[in-house]
């Protein structure tokens, strides 16, 4: 059997801080966390809600794992559906192909999606499963593409199945479309899975700076969006390290330059848009996204002013897996928040360079080891409030630590101008609650004073 | 009477979850425990958010971090490093490991690697353990039982079988299903020592995973049963279960040490509860507490009340088996129509039903339960339910649309009070909505 993970390419694109010549660091067994490879394929491909997406093996990677990202859709939902070969037993024996073909006609004839995505895990991997001949047979049949996604969970981390969905892409998606004619030439943005609806945040400045969005690689998308992207004139990266090797790709093949920028505070915000219509060399445009960001700006500096007062000197511990940590930190300078201790377990140089350039020298890196570590540095930095994953949401809750979440889970948008005002809000919320006063006194008969009579 | 499946090749909306969460479930019972899933990372990462979204607390739980290659060669290099470090890093009592659908089909022993390792570094006064819990068998419910059958097991293995076991009759080992909330497990101890029992629950999430505020943080399990206590469950007189996925544990006791056992196949509705009380009272010679007596009544009252609500309803239901036939047997007593039953899995309890019982997923319960007024499932139903028109009520693993479900008691007279009130409310808002919308529609 031929290994899927192939040590050069994905040093960089797993966002490895090790040398260029070496994979990302293997994970520590006893001491792991995060998801599988498969789990980062989907993350990548599930928000393209109108295909079906279909898990090819026994039941728990899919029973596991469906409905809990939270990215939302405007419209078709069927790629929130779970769809599973729930391979059992003798599946495995003799082989789980004849099911996985029959699913896949299933499917097909049920609910008609524009696409199937078809996803390998462990097991199907390691007993050899030939999806790709399945997949190919079925499209041709079917009529609509089947796309088989190769990334099991045992080859690597998140990050890898990100980029190993985008390969999918590449491969199957990507150029086979062509756009409707009315469509003005415009952006792709790429990385940015619309969680808690923030592309649409996004999607209106970008409108009313009159830039058009080409395709959505993947938020809210809709597979026919994604055949026409190298119809793009730009491609923005959203802060993905893993989704910069697409991009690259897109330049080298069809010419499409690229920026990875993040919408993650108003300087951040203006700066991607600005990108957007100097890229798209278009002076106008340029022009009305000067207007729009010097409004929006002056309106959000107006519309922070009595949270800003309270959060100016707080200090928070930002735990995000390291992917998007400059790009809050940000966010968070811009509302007066200091950074004092950062997760850069999962960051690049790179990244590590654009934190470095945003935080403060006596700031804390935080580069690996789960919740008792980051702990410990809220504890030393005296910080007011962790900003993580909601894996460490009730960690954070039992040591009485106000908490805000920024990962995939969560239910707030926090990108562009509002998104900014929303995090602000949110902080401030978060800080001002009366269940640390009360949580921190005791009961009454705890209280050593003598009842006096 | 009979088992049913829908002819479809692909599972569409699954309610079943593997089985290694159900283990890691039986695992958070126990005090200081880790349970270290013997596969790839995801196969630990997906339990842990789940269990964590259900629970709103963190969950214990550590994976020996398998790579293609590692499965390929040498599997067991990763769980001894894994040992490793949690021995070293947590000391923790009880460590599970349980065996993933990955070390299954590459076929690694682990079991015999663990014997040798415990000898090797003379490991006493912990527990560890493993279990086989691949994923294509069965579902949470019977990873969770066959957690606790190995970890009986092991607990026999070292103290059980020395002849000379003095036996307490006034206590009792509960062994709580998979199916029970926190707040039940609570209930289902209090009522037992009601009767002047002393009760050991074996798991016992009901002090782990029913949200106490003042512990902080800590990498390994907090609450849950302590393993000398766990260890001292083996002088019981007499074990309860309560889930027949319960029986094969308590049949090991029994099997081992001659420990009588009852099961309690449902624990939901006034029949259940009078059973369990009737039954108490009769090995206790105690009189049923006055309580329990006057909860009854408020039952029985309540059900009077409610019963205009439920006439002409219909329910669909899709859990696990244990629970399903809990929840059936509470609805049979509403007089509603029970217009689908699905299961994850078949298991005997469901096969030998008086209703027709489907095996399926979301997808069967929107399909048969077509035109119920209510839903009962867990979370992933929500959007079932809606096409459906129906009230959706969740129960189960996993509900993260409600807070405090994991503190929502099922058993007992004050249970079925509870849920029959909670599934009345939902009718009638239903209700209400409709008369609402067609007044508006006119
Ligand atoms: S690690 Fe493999 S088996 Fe486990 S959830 Fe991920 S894909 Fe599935």
């Amino acid at each position: 059997m031929d290994p899927i993970r192939k040590d050069e390419f994905d040093s960089e694109a797993c966002g490895s801080k090790a040398p260029k010549s070496k994979p990302c660091p293997r994970p520590k067994p006893g001491e792991a966390a995060g998801g599988c490879s498969f789990d980062g394929a989907q993350i990548t491909l599930l928000p393209i809600m109108d295909a079906a997406h279909l898990v090819h093996g026994p039941i728990a990677c899919a029973g596991n794992s469906w409905e809990s990202r939270g990215t939302l859709s405007s419209g078709p939902s069927l790629s929130q559906y779970g769809f599973a070969t729930d391979l059992n037993d003798s599946d495995i024996i003799f082989g789980g192909e004849k099911k996985l073909k029959e699913s896949i006609d299933y499917i097909a004839g049920r609910f008609a999606p524009p696409a199937i995505f078809v996803y390998s895990t462990c097991v199907t991997a390691l007993i050899g499963e030939d999806m790709d001949a399945v997949c190919k047979e079925a499209g041709d049949r079917l009529g609509i593409p089947v796309i088989p996604v190769n990334s099991p969970g045992f080859v690597g981390s998140k990050n890898l199945g990100n980029r190993l969905a985008g390969d999918a892409l590449l491969q199957y998606v990507i150029g086979t479309g062509e756009p409707e004619p009315e469509l003005p030439p415009g952006v792709n943005l790429i990385g940015e899975y619309n969680i808690a609806g923030e592309m649409w945040d996004i999607e209106k400045l970008m409108n009313s700076a009159g830039i058009a969005v080409t395709s959505r690689i993947t938020g809210d998308a809709r597979y026919k969006e994604i055949t026409w992207a190298h119809r793009a004139k730009v491609n923005m990266v959203v802060c993905s390290r893993a989704l910069l090797g697409l991009a690259k790709e897109m330049e080298s093949r069809y010419g499409i330059p690229y920026f990875e920028g993040s919408f993650y505070g108003a300087k951040e915000t203006t700066y991607s848009l600005r990108q957007m219509a100097y890229l798209m060399n278009d002076r106008d445009m340029e022009r009305r996204v000067d207007r729009l960001t010097e409004r929006e700006e002056s309106r959000l500096i107006q519309d922070l002013r009595p949270y800003r007062k309270i959060l100016k000197g707080k200090k928070a511990v930002l735990y995000t897996g390291g992917v998007k940590s400059w790009s809050v930190i940000s966010a968070l300078k811009e509302l007066g928040v200091q950074v004092v201790g950062v997760g850069t377990n999962k960051s690049t140089e790179d990244d590590v360079r654009r934190i470095a350039d945003r935080v403060g020298d006596d700031t804390e890196y935080i580069p690996e080891g789960g919740a008792t570590r980051i702990l410990k540095t809220v504890r030393e930095r005296k910080a007011d409030i962790m900003i993580a994953g909601g894996r460490n949401m009730y960690v954070a809750m039992k040591e009485q630590i106000p908490f805000i979440d920024i990962n995939q889970e969560r239910h707030k948008a926090y990108a562009g101008y509002e998104g900014l005002l929303r995090l602000a809000k949110e902080l401030t919320y978060s800080l001002a609650n009366p269940i640390w006063k009360l949580a921190a006194s005791p009961a009454p008969w705890d209280k050593e004073v003598p009842y006096d009579r | 009477m009979t088992v049913n499946r829908r002819n479809k090749p692909a599972s569409v909306n699954p309610i079943k979850i593997g089985q290694s969460l159900g283990a890691v479930l039986a695992l958070q019972g126990c005090y200081r425990a880790m349970p270290l899933i013997h596969g790839s990372q995801g196969c630990s990462a997906f339990p842990k958010a789940l269990l964590t979204r259900h629970f709103r607390e963190p969950i214990a739980v550590q994976t020996s971090a398998l790579q293609e290659m590692d499965v390929i060669f040498d599997a067991n290099r990763n769980l001894e490093e894994a040992l490793n470090i949690v021995l070293s890093k947590h000391r923790p009592d009880i460590i599970g490991i349980i065996g993933t659908e990955l070390t299954d089909v590459a076929g690694v022993d682990y079991a015999t690697m663990l014997k040798s390792y415990k000898r090797e570094r003379n490991m006493r006064g912990g527990l560890a353990f493993s279990v086989v819990l691949p994923d294509f068998r069965g579902s949470l419910e019977s990873g969770f039982s066959a957690t606790v059958e190995a970890m009986i097991d092991e607990m026999i293995q070292q103290v059980g079988h020395r002849g000379s076991r003095t036996v307490n009759t006034r206590q009792i080992t509960l062994l709580p299903g998979s199916f029970l909330t926190p707040a039940d497990v609570m209930e289902l101890k209090e009522m037992i020592s009601a009767f002047g029992f002393e009760v050991i629950a074996v798991p016992d999430i009901s002090t782990s995973l029913s949200g106490h505020l003042l512990t902080g943080f800590s990498p390994l399990t907090r609450g849950g049963v302590p393993l000398d206590s766990m260890l001292q469950s083996l002088q019981s007189g007499l074990t309860i279960a309560v889930g027949a996925s319960m029986e094969r544990p308590a049949r090991r006791l029994h099997n081992a040490l001659g420990t009588p056992y009852k099961v309690f196949s449902g624990a939901m509705g006034l029949k259940a509860s009078d059973e369990m009380l009737h039954f108490l009272h009769q090995i206790s010679g105690e009189p049923v507490p006055l309580r329990y007596c006057w909860q009854r009544e408020n039952l029985l009252d309540s059900m009077l009340d409610a019963h205009f609500q439920f006439a002409g309803m219909s329910v669909v239901s899709a859990l696990e088996p244990d629970h399903l036939y809990s929840i059936s047997a509470w609805l049979e007593e509403l007089g509603v129509e029970q217009k689908a039953l699905i299961a994850s899995y078949e298991t005997p309890v469901v096969a030998g039903m008086e209703r027709e019982v489907w095996i399926g997923d979301m997808d069967d319960a929107e399909v048969l339960g077509k035109g119920a007024d209510l839903w009962i499932s867990n979370s992933h139903g929500i959007a079932g339910a809606q096409r459906v028109g129906a009230a959706f009520m969740p129960a189960g693993f996993p509900v993260w649309n409600e807070l405090g479900a994991y503190m929502s008691v099922s058993v007992g007279y004050r249970g079925a009070m509870e849920w029959s009130n909670k599934a009345g409310n939902l009718l009638m808002q239903r209700e209400a909505k409709h008369r609402e919308s067609s007044v508006r529609h006119r």
